[in-house]
């Protein structure tokens, strides 16, 4: 927990919304958090904001708060974080929790000196079509392509969703042989996935 | 019993050679296969592994064919010895340079190279060093002690299915299966029935609060909490009011309890705090928006 998480901060961004918040009721549309790592570069609807870049590879280096960052191509790009970067590795965690070696996938504003300044980075984020073979306590044994892959199941962290209903920690409905979509963070380590979200039925 | 296990190697090595080389000499998607091996790196070319495989496709036939004929002579166990040290040999240099490739094994698996292709590259070359001492034919050995003969293949096989991931769908998912039914499911639900904190982002996401806040938020989300009979959910933004932009914090507060199933129209509060006073900012989201009268359900 770092200081602009801090339990004071916490306290005070509480009780400034809770004196003067806008309240606003009613639904309408929208798209889900880490699902927009995948979504479709849109430009903003805004004028004032310049049009986001996005940036995928693999981290090299981390000096302070800038990561280099290697694409698949071999470019190398440096990612700056700053207090108002999200970064997602399986929950919301802060910048210490990125290591040498993860996946990255970040979007930002592109500086006049050719780094990005992320506004948000999702970690060894993956989002994979599996079919469950096999359920076990801590994980579930999936199968991708026909190749297997070793799905954890992380306490308080994992959820699913049935038949398009929203998402809950209660995975006893999860069945051998349901084909789902599971959205986890993979484990550079063993090669394994830690599941955050696993859909099935949808 | 070791010259039995020895006699009946050659028939072993030979049914599995035979099996593994008619599928790649013949399958038709021993193309595709060739294309997520490390042969496509080393020889430049897709069409050009793709007849690599075929072709070592055609000396597992023959060396299975010859195993198969003349189990008593040395030379089809010596060449079953020298693919297999081959295939050992190609296995670890793939793992080595290119972890994610497949191996092509069995141009059935496309799955990237395990501990069982090393194994049943293993046993390959155990199998040809013991079918290169065999003595008699096979056929002869298994009318001889049809008991221990059957017992044997009946041992060995088993090993074979088990490391042959190919053929998990026939004994591994099934068990699995089965041990659910015995033990029951392992991850019934606990006493925790906590909305998980992913469920409140997908909640607020589906929001017209988060619809009306899109054009100042730019992160992701950055910290959550409860209070108060609040969840708290932080975004961090930038309000841009005429071209004075400034950074702000964006709070979301929503029901800790409700979820998408729970309400389709949830009440959220919207706060902006400007970063750099620490006040929160007066500002109307709902300007640009129509009024929306609710229309009456029929």
């Amino acid at each position: 927990m770092t200081a602009r998480n801090g339990v004071n901060r916490r306290r005070l961004l509480t009780s400034a919304a809770l004196g003067g918040a806008t309240i606003v009721g009613a639904s309408a549309l929208g798209g889900l958090d880490a699902d927009s790592a995948f979504a479709a570069p849109m430009p903003s609807l805004d004028p004032a904001v310049s049009q986001s870049s996005f940036v995928d590879g693999r981290v090299s280096r981390i000096k302070g708060s800038v990561l280099d960052v290697v694409e698949a191509d071999g470019t190398h790009r440096l990612i700056q974080l700053t207090n108002a970067t999200s970064v997602w590795k399986l929950e919301t965690v802060t910048a210490e929790a990125i290591e040498v070696g993860d996946g990255l996938y970040a979007r930002g504003v592109e500086m006049p000196d050719g780094s990005v300044a992320a506004d948000a980075v999702w970690v060894n984020i993956v989002n994979l079509y599996v079919t469950v073979r096999g359920i076990e306590r801590s994980r579930l044994h999936l199968s991708h392509d026909s190749h297997a892959l070793v799905g954890n199941i992380v306490e308080k962290r994992t959820t699913a969703s049935f038949r398009g209903g929203a998402l809950t920690s209660d995975l006893s409905q999860l069945r051998i042989g349901h084909h789902a979509q599971v959205l986890g963070a993979w484990r550079p380590a063993d090669d394994s996935v830690d599941i955050a979200r696993i859909s099935v039925g949808h | 019993m070791a010259s039995l296990a020895m006699n009946l190697a050659t028939l072993l090595l030979g049914v599995l050679l035979a099996g593994t080389g008619a599928s790649k000499a013949f399958g038709r998607q021993v193309a595709g296969q060739a294309a997520g091996t490390v042969l496509v790196r080393v020889l430049n070319d897709g069409r050009r592994a793709t007849l690599v495989l075929r072709a070592t496709g055609a000396v597992e036939l023959a060396v299975a064919a010859g195993l198969l004929a003349v189990p008593t002579t040395v030379v089809p166990g010596v060449a079953a010895t020298v693919l297999g040290v081959g295939f050992l040999a190609y296995l670890g240099y793939a793992r080595v340079t290119a972890p994610e490739s497949s191996c092509g094994c069995t141009a059935r698996n496309n799955g990237p190279i395990t501990w069982r292709a090393f194994v049943r590259a293993g046993l390959v070359v155990v199998g040809g060093a013991a079918a290169a001492g065999a003595r008699t034919v096979w056929w002869t050995e298994a009318v001889r002690n049809p008991v221990e003969s059957v017992a044997f293949l009946a041992v060995s096989t088993a090993v074979l299915v088990v490391i042959s991931s190919d053929l998990d769908d026939l004994w591994l998912v099934p068990l699995r299966r089965t041990r659910l039914k015995v033990l029951g499911h392992p991850l019934v639900r606990g006493r925790n029935d906590e909305v998980p904190v992913a469920a409140s982002v997908e909640l607020l996401e589906r929001s017209l609060a988060w619809v009306a806040a899109a054009p100042v938020v730019r992160s992701g989300l950055i910290d959550h909490w409860e209070a108060d009979g609040w969840r708290f959910l932080q975004f961090a933004g930038v309000h841009d009011p005429g071209g004075a932009a400034r950074p702000v914090t964006v709070i979301f507060a929503v029901d800790p309890r409700e979820t998408r199933d729970t309400t389709g129209n949830p009440a959220v509060r919207v706060t902006l705090i400007d970063d750099r006073t620490d006040e929160p900012l007066e500002v109307d989201l709902l300007s640009g928006f129509p009024r929306r009268a609710s229309l009456p359900m029929a």
